[in-house]
């Protein structure tokens, strides 16, 4: 049996090689469940925002009408940066219980500083300037601007880990490039991004790298 | 494993060839890293790191962190080319297998 024993041979170095330089922790049903996250809160901002009044099962959210423009935005606000650190919280979570169970690094070291890093940069980049034109009353662009920043985040991340976290990016990219040039569907964009994306990235994900051998 | 042409006795160990592989793809790891990444106990792999040292695979650089003294493991290039050359070889003998 030596052509097995040498294929088996070559599977371990492979094996062993994308392990140590990779970060594998991240689970496939972390990235489902933020999708689910982060549909069940662009369901609550449409009832903020009242993009739904064409809706039957809006009717009990009509109270929100009352409501200025600017206290809505607000609202829409507070529930993205509660979806945030619930979605980071999921996946750290998840990456950790992961990781003890399939005995895979998850140490703070340099490779996984760098890799926050290369993450959070974009990101917070994005952030501060979707936060910085609601403050000066351009809602426009906001969610543009966040699946852009999103996805470059990604991308820019994505060769510490499994390089297929790219193509998550890049649908971002294509999502957020069609949203900026769309007027308002603003969240039917941000739900198409944020919520369908990852769900159906998330299920890929697990079929190919996290089904049993 | 004896039949096959070019391959280096220094890799036939399994630990060894796991060594030299998560230097190979990271260039360089410290003595914890290798050692939870095998799987390996402290004497085990540092005889195994003391066998591709004496061969010139891997260089050893000691420093400290605050106090505590870090040992860090390097490829060598004599080590990458080595290292290039086994799996050549392993892979030239499974397309052998496939041309039979």
């Amino acid at each position: 049996m030596e052509e097995k024993e040498v294929k088996q041979t070559l599977d371990d170095i492979r094996e062993m090689m994308s392990k140590s330089s990779r970060f594998q922790a991240i689970s496939g049903w972390s990235i489902v469940i933020i999708g689910l996250l982060a549909g069940v809160a662009s369901w609550m901002a449409a009832a903020v925002i009242g993009v739904s009044d064409a809706l039957p099962c809006f009717e009990n959210l009509q109270r929100y009408a009352v409501l200025d423009t600017p206290s809505k935005i607000r609202i829409a606000a507070l529930i993205a940066i509660a979806l945030f650190a619930i979605c980071l919280l999921t996946m750290f979570v998840f990456a950790i219980a992961k990781s003890r169970r399939h005995h895979l690094r998850f140490v703070f070291d340099k490779r996984m500083m760098q890799m926050l890093l290369d993450f959070f940069i974009p990101l917070a980049a994005g952030g501060l300037l979707s936060m910085a034109l609601v403050m000066q009353g351009h809602y426009g662009l906001t969610s543009s601007i966040m699946l852009l920043f999103y996805g470059l985040a990604l991308v820019n991340c994505s060769h510490y880990t499994y390089p297929i976290l790219r193509y998550l990016g890049y649908a971002e990219l294509l999502i957020g490039i069609i949203d900026c040039f769309t007027m308002s569907h603003a969240l039917l964009f941000w739900f198409l991004g944020f919520s369908v994306m990852h769900v159906v990235f998330g299920i890929a994900y697990v079929l190919m790298f996290e089904r049993k051998k | 494993m004896a039949i096959i042409d070019g391959l280096n006795k220094a890799f036939e160990n399994k630990i060894r060839l796991g060594i030299m592989s998560v230097l190979a793809a990271n260039g360089s790891a410290d003595f914890a890293t290798l050692k939870s990444l095998l799987e390996l106990t402290d004497g085990n792999l540092a005889s195994h790191t003391r066998h591709l040292e004496e061969a010139g695979y891997i260089r050893c650089e000691k420093s400290f962190i605050g106090r505590k003294p870090n040992t860090t493991y390097v490829i060598t290039e004599s080590g990458r080319e080595a290292f290039a050359a086994h799996i050549a070889a392993l892979e030239r003998f499974l397309q052998g297998c496939r041309g039979e």
